[in-house]
């Protein structure tokens, strides 16, 4: 009873904090007022901003605008400290280290790995968010010459980590007097430059020693490692640079952990889309120029922005040139140095973190390889295929001459395509000082071509085998880089393509509705549009060009060229003959631009698997340079090898312990460790056992070890049900963690303290853990082990779901999915009372829905991006007028419509501060409110005519249908890799709003789906409760979330968003500022439906309803009515069966809220 | 085997009790149940023992997470007295057996019987031919593709396009046409392994037994089929009844597959997903092992009807 006593007050102190948490909530809603022009405080971008953005030029036609601009005269240098105007106040100017530490933090801590001196000067520190402009004057100097001219624009740029910094590039919009000057530049970003930690130095004296440099590979100890060991000895000083891939205990390798590392850089602004090689050319006019940074990501330290006259520009040489420089050489025979061999896994650099190494055992002859193990020995297997990634090796000749680069290499992934790399190379004569520089025009590129197998070869344009010049003694770097090649101007063609007739596409829809009627010839498209009929020919001439010059230079008309045939056949077909074929074939044309954009994404997307690099010397033999063939990596094994290999992989198979994957120490039964189960992919799986095992990871700060299991998503009820489950559980859905919670399978999460402190000399013996007790309440510590310093704050569930702020951590709608009553009490009249509400779990992820908007398209119709319901029905007629539609999930409409309207659910939920008896007890559908905003929901459907089943990504993409609400993330990561034709032409915003009248305000309230952590309910007699908890708060916190979240987008990409509950994290995850606004602005709108026993029966009736009155024209009030008592009997029974509070005769649930006064007093 | 039976000689049953009979039988042929132990070691660890641990837990209301408390036949009172759905889900399963059962039965023998006097080579491709459906795994989801309610799907398109409907039917949300839908989708997926069977039946049959029957006055190619045909293929065609009226009863995937669950307004709802519905969305394990119990019985009885009803063939 004591303990039930301390649970009272405990969810007394929650339920005190949660209502001031709410009314912290309240209190902003409070300011909203009915006005139509300030309605939210979050907004949208408007119908003009989204005009400018969609109405700025290309750069192609920027360019072409600008033909005949002489070049500027000489280099204008912007005084980046001497801004005119900012609008975030931390824009400060720095002067050195110490300047940069105190403009940044208040807190005093030190944030930046900030190598200043090297580059002292003044420079500009410039936050992740906000705009700073300088003002530039351009006219005439002393000498009457005018400035005015093209000019190419160059940044240096420092990349500071602080805690602001993401995984992502850094972004900015550039802007030149208030506008962007073509779209290419509305958003640049500058590259981090990443480093792996598998990387440490040693530098000793080594007096005596001559000048050497050597490269070995091997095994670590016990085979628990693989290798790479630099040793050079320079001016008698020796260093050993050890590149570490370690393993599991299985011998699969793990992925290393990659690092941005702060650095300085210089850049030219240029196209990141890689159709426009060189940089940009900017046309300035003589006048004063407002150039504008606005912050899109990350900050970023500027020192300087020059604008070079556009001739200007680094010179590049053709190859021929470049083997004239250096023919004069006399030693061009270089046979004496030996052969370099690198492996292609262990770059010194990169410049995304998702290029990193992984596993191919395809060949017996991959470097290294064992068979059925997976270990790292090749790059480039993902993630290592847009344009402008790199990796970049080291490396030093013994002999001054010539050299081939050869490489052994997979490309299977473009059918009969090929796939290019630029190489730049630095050091000595390439640049000096971190500048990488392409040595001849025809390095751009160099192409690998397609094959099922493995290839060598020494580096080609598909012409010539190139040559290069190294000199001994210099330390060089190769950069290997992601390019479109000589690819670039067929895909910019098919995107053309895929732009101007998907225009004309959806002009035709305009005229004829997606089902146009094929035998009508009252269309007359040559006469209503005779334009679209001549862009779709003039496209199909293109691709019939572009297909054909890309069949020659390919030599086979392979499988991925063959279906530019099929595309540019139809275009031909639906634009010839007057447009007569148009309406037989609209869908076809439809779903072939589908096509064409995933063509365009394959080519583009340029994925080539390196296994390894060797720089072989060339020999002069009768006085001529020759290439040796010999000197390439092996190609292939023979018949017999790879049959033993195949063998040796299938019986080891039988002797691997799966479970073992990603397990670095084996733990022992004695040894205190708790199990953590995870249902989620091996990536996840490992990024968490890095996180926990890493330097100051959870093992590190509390003593207790991990047993982390990647387990499938149904293992969980068999475990419990055999008394094998876990101690923790990472990511159940709210629905079950209450369905286990109802069934005693989940330990409530608030009020565990007295556990601890009951059991604690029971459960830890090992004295590990002090009790601190202030203020009443439990902070567990952990004392020094082992002489370290180590410590981990245990917090009481009240300071865990709200800061010292009073800020909530997790959105009490999420807390509230996951709480419940745990069950009733008798008093001595017979009076039933629940038991206050208890916390299940803690939120770990949380989906919900969001409106997409495609900004193009509403701007083209002139329509703002709606705010409210009545909005977004008021231009529905002229969405429907151009034949296009809303997409509106009716699952999630269903739902949220009835929260919008200021209904519920549940009659009464426990966290109304009703009696809890009450809570959950019958549903609330058949209030007015409820049934009038079911009523509305059905009639967009019927009356409104949304689709009610609709392929979403498709219709977005193709802009029939410019608005579409669904799951925020599950819908961003799908479009981000799946549309990217359309990047930069949508965002997302939060719900329309509902109006309210007894409020007067308006109501965005989306819906929480939740994913908890929970603590399963054998662990407290297996004495892992405290640990258990702990992981769960370490789990959850905002650190680790964000941590998580950032390293599975560096891994997977950034179609990986991590939907994490937490929402402190949410700032630290790598989105755009606005992206940040748009979710946090949603997150404040946030309702749930809470769970209570039978909670799965209202979805299956609602929606019963909803089809029957959609399909039937039946009325929708009628129709949700009766299945009210259905639903109503399926809860009492499920109730009863808990032995729950029911309705009955004689006591009904009370009608109304208002008036009803609780019969039990506690 | 045979020589060994026929030294010892079998037991005659009317020398010794029922028990010493039995053992003095399995003695004999210790072979054949030593051969056929591995088999059934697990079918009765797999089939035979849960069936009586339903039909026990079909006395308590375990929920997989909690101990049991014996309830007695509660369950199948509240089954029979106080489940609308369970009736319903009754309704659909014998719609549903009574309709693909015996057409899908009568359809695998008829396209058998035709198939087979085919010449051999075209045979076998035609046997593939009937047979892919229903090996391809989900192949029968193409039908989902065909009936999309998108108002790209085909049929809803085709539709569309005539001005036969002026906006996309939802098929397989939409009460009025799930059930016949998947009726459909049943038959066309129905021509297993039943049909194959019957095409080996067919082939085991022998021509002189025809040449017989012909001298006896058989008069035409139907008298043929009753009296010599199917009275011949008697045992395929158990096999294949057994079959069907186990696919019948147990068609509970594809729906889902193709309608969702539970089906819409319940209108595709069989036993099958009454079952399903309350061991996995309610935990109620008890009661849907009493919904398992009722099912077997219901199919057991199904087999004993056919039985009787296929010993009349040829008479």
């Amino acid at each position: 009873m004591k303990n039930k006593l301390f649970q009272k007050v405990l969810c007394l102190i929650l339920s005190v904090t949660l209502l001031l948490g709410s009314m912290g909530l309240t209190v902003s809603a409070t300011s909203l007022k009915y006005d139509p022009n300030e309605r939210n405080p979050y907004k949208a971008t408007t119908l003009e901003e989204m005009q400018s953005l969609v109405g700025t030029l290309p750069y192609a036609e920027y360019s072409a605008n600008n033909a005949g601009v002489k070049p500027g005269p000489y280099v204008l240098k912007l005084d980046v400290t001497n801004f005119t105007e900012a609008t975030n106040s931390e824009i400060k100017v720095v002067k050195d280290s110490e300047v940069v530490s105190n403009a940044i933090t208040q807190d005093g801590s030190n944030w930046v790995d900030f190598d200043y001196d090297a580059n002292a000067g003044s420079s500009i520190y410039l936050p992740s968010t906000g705009s700073v402009t300088w003002s530039l004057k351009v006219g005439e100097n002393a000498e009457g010459i005018s400035e005015a001219g093209l000019y190419y624009i160059k940044i240096e740029y420092f990349s500071c980590i602080t805690p602001e910094s993401s995984v992502s590039p850094i972004e900015r919009g550039f802007l030149i007097n208030g506008k962007i000057p073509f779209s290419e530049v509305a958003s640049i970003s500058l590259d981090k430059t990443w480093t792996f930690d598998y990387i440490s130095s040693e530098t000793t004296d080594a007096p005596g020693e001559p000048d050497s440099y050597d490269v070995d590979y091997v095994w670590g100890n016990g085979h628990d490692s693989y290798q790479k060991i630099v040793t050079s000895v320079v001016d008698g000083k020796k260093t050993v640079t050890t590149y570490t891939l370690s393993q599991d205990i299985i011998g699969n390798s793990m992925s290393p952990g990659a690092e941005a590392t702060p650095s300085w850089s210089t850049y030219y602004l240029q196209d990141e889309t890689g159709y426009h090689s060189g940089n940009f050319a900017f046309n300035l006019i003589e006048g004063d120029h407002q150039i504008t940074f606005r912050a899109e990501r990350d900050p970023v330290i500027i020192k300087s922005i020059e604008f070079v006259p556009a001739e200007n520009a680094e010179e590049t040489k053709s190859y021929e040139e470049y083997l004239k420089e250096h023919e004069s050489l006399a030693d061009k025979d270089a046979s004496s140095g030996d052969i370099i061999f690198i492996e292609a896994e262990f770059p010194d650099a990169v410049s995304d973190s998702s290029v990193s190494p992984s596993n191919d055992n395809t060949s017996p002859v991959n470097s290294p390889v064992v068979s059925g193990t997976q270990l790292y020995n090749v790059i480039g297997e993902t993630g290592f295929s847009s344009i402008g990634q790199w990796a970049s090796y080291k490396f030093k000749v013994t002999d001054s001459g010539f050299y081939n680069l050869g490489m052994r290499f997979k490309q299977s992934v473009l059918q009969g395509m090929f796939v290019c790399r630029t190489l730049k190379l630095s050091g000595g004569e390439y640049g000096e000082g971190g500048t990488a520089t392409v040595p001849f025009d025809e390095a751009y590129n160099l192409k690998f071509d397609y094959s099922d197998n493995w290839q060598s070869s020494y580096v080609t344009d598909g012409e010539q085998v190139f040559r290069f010049y190294f000199e001994e003694g210099v330390e060089y770097t190769m950069y290997l880089e992601c390019s479109l090649g000589t690819l670039k101007e067929y895909i910019q063609a098919a995107e053309n393509a895929l732009l101007e007739v998907n225009a004309a596409y959806l002009r035709i829809l305009q005229l004829t509705g997606t089902d146009p009627d094929e035998n009508s010839d009252s269309y007359n498209f040559m006469e209503v549009m005779p334009d679209v009929l001549i862009t779709i020919l003039e496209q199909a001439v293109a691709l019939e060009q572009a297909h054909k010059s890309l069949k020659e230079i390919c030599g086979t008309n392979g499988q991925h060229i063959a279906t530019l045939e099929t595309i540019y056949t139809l275009f031909d077909k639906v634009g010839s003959k007057n447009g007569e074929n148009i309406a037989a074939n609209l869908s076809t044309l439809k779903s072939y631009l589908g096509t064409l954009g995933t063509w365009i994404n394959d080519s583009k997307s340029s994925t080539v698997m390196v296994d390894s690099i060797v720089v072989a010397p060339m020999k002069v033999v009768d006085g001529e340079l020759k290439e040796d063939e010999s000197k390439l990596p092996r190609v292939e094994a023979n018949f017999f090898e790879s049959i033993w290999f195949e063998i040796v992989a299938f019986f080891s198979s039988f002797f691997i312990d799966y479970d073992k994957m990603g397990v670095t120490a084996e733990i022992e039964e004695n040894i205190e460790h708790i199990d953590v189960w995870l249902a989620s992919g091996r990536d996840q799986s490992q990024i968490w056992r890095t996180m926990i095992d890493a330097q100051g990871g959870f093992t590190d700060k509390t003593g207790v070890s991990v047993a982390l299991k990647l387990v499938t998503g149904g293992t969980l009820l068999p475990s419990i049900l055999s008394r094998k489950g876990p101690d923790v559980y990472l990511g159940l859905g709210s629905a079950e963690v209450i369905n286990y919670a109802i069934r005693d399978a989940v330990l409530g999460v608030n009020g565990l303290e007295p556990r601890f402190t009951d059991e604690q000399n029971a459960i830890f013996t090992t004295e590990r853990y002090t009790y601190k007790n202030a203020d009443g309440t439990f902070e567990t510590t952990l004392t020094p082990i082992d002489g370290k310093e180590v410590s981990f704050t245990t917090l009481p569930f009240n300071k865990l779901i709200v800061d010292e702020y009073g800020e909530e951590i997790f959105s009490k709608a999420a807390l509230d999915t996951v709480m419940i009553s745990p069950g009733i009490e008798k008093d001595e009249n017979g009076k039933i009372t629940a038991l206050p509400a208890v916390c299940y779990g803690l939120p770990r992820t949380m989906q919900f829905a969001m409106m997409f908007y495609r900004m193009d398209v509403l701007a083209d119709l002139g329509q703002e991006v709606p705010e409210s319901w009545d909005d977004l029905l008021s231009i529905l007629p002229v969405l429907q007028a151009n034949n296009m539609q809303i997409g509106v999930s009716y699952v999630s409409a269903l739902d949220f419509m009835i929260y919008q309207e200021g209904g519920n659910m549940w009659k009464y939920t426990d966290t109304d501060r009703y009696d809890a008896a009450y809570a959950g007890a019958a549903i609330d559908i058949d209030s007015e409110v409820a049934l009038a905003a079911f009523d509305f929901t059905c009639r967009l459907y019927s009356d409104y005519s949304f689709p009610v089943s609709y392929d979403a990504a498709n219709r977005f993409r193709t802009g029939e249908m410019p608005i579409l609400i669904g799951s925020y993330a599950d819908l961003y990561n799908q479009l981000v890799v799946y549309a990217t034709e359309i990047a930069g032409l949508w965002e997302f915003c939060s719900l329309p709003g509902s109006y309210r009248e007894e409020t007067g305000e308006f109501n965005y309230n989306s819906l929480a789906q939740v994913t908890a952590t929970i603590i399963l309910n054998g662990c407290e007699s297996r004495g892992n409760l405290l640990p258990a908890w702990q992981f769960m708060q370490w789990e959850t916190a905002a650190e680790q979330s964000a941590e998580f979240g950032n390293r599975i987008v560096a891994i997977m990409g950034p179609s990986a968003k991590y939907e994490t509950a937490n929402l402190n994290a949410i700032d630290d995850l790598s989105w755009t500022a606005s992206e940040k606004e748009a979710i946090m602005n949603q997150m404040d709108h946030m309702s749930s439906i809470v769970n209570y026993p039978g909670s799965y029966i209202i979805s299956r009736y609602v929606s019963f309803a909803f089809l029957d009155a959609v399909n039937n024209d039946a009325n929708a009030i009628d129709a949700m009515r009766s299945y009210i008592g259905a639903i109503n009997s399926e809860i009492e029974r499920k109730r009863a069966e808990f032995g729950l509070w029911v309705p009955t005769e004689e006591e009904p649930v009370p009608p109304e809220k208002e008036t009803y006064k609780p019969p039990v007093q506690q | 085997m045979s020589q060994m039976n026929k030294t010892q000689g079998p037991v005659k049953r009317g020398e010794v009790s029922k028990l010493r009979w039995t053992w003095e039988e399995m003695k004999n042929n210790k072979t054949a149940y030593f051969m056929v132990a591995p088999f059934l070691l697990l079918f009765i660890i797999f089939t035979v023992l849960p069936v009586f641990l339903s039909i026990i837990l079909s006395l308590t209301d375990f929920n997989m997470l909690q101990v049991p408390n014996l309830v007695g036949i509660d369950n199948y009172m509240r089954l029979f007295m106080d489940d609308e759905i369970f009736i319903l889900a009754c309704q659909n399963t014998l719609i549903f057996a009574c309709i693909t059962g015996p057409v899908s039965y009568i359809l695998a023998l008829l396209v058998a019987w035709f198939i087979n006097e085919l010449p051999p080579k075209i045979r076998a491709v035609v046997t593939l031919v009937f047979y892919a459906p229903s090996i391809s795994g989900q192949a029968y989801l193409v039908w989902k593709t065909l009936f999309s309610s998108d108002s790209y799907g085909w049929v809803n398109a085709v539709l569309l396009k005539y001005g036969l409907i002026s906006s996309p039917i939802l098929w397989f949300s939409d009460a009025d046409y799930v059930m016949p839908l998947c009726i459909v989708v049943a038959l066309w997926t129905s021509l297993g392994t039943a049909f194959l069977s019957f095409i080996a039946g067919l082939q085991t049959i022998d021509r002189s037994m025809y040449e017989a029957a012909a001298v006896d006055g058989i008069k035409n190619r139907w008298q043929e089929l009753w009296y010599i045909t199917l009275p011949t293929m008697r045992p395929q065609l158990m096999f294949g009844a057994v079959l069907s009226i186990t696919n019948s009863f147990g068609f509970g995937g594809v729906v889902t597959a193709l309608c969702g669950f539970p089906s819409v307004d319940y209108a595709a709802h069989t036993i099958m997903h009454h079952l399903s519905d309350y061991g996995g969305s309610r935990y109620e394990i008890g009661y849907s092992s009493a919904i398992a119990v009722i099912l077997f019985i219901i199919m057991f009885s199904a087999n004993i009807i056919i039985k009787k009803a296929l010993s009349k063939v040829g008479e």
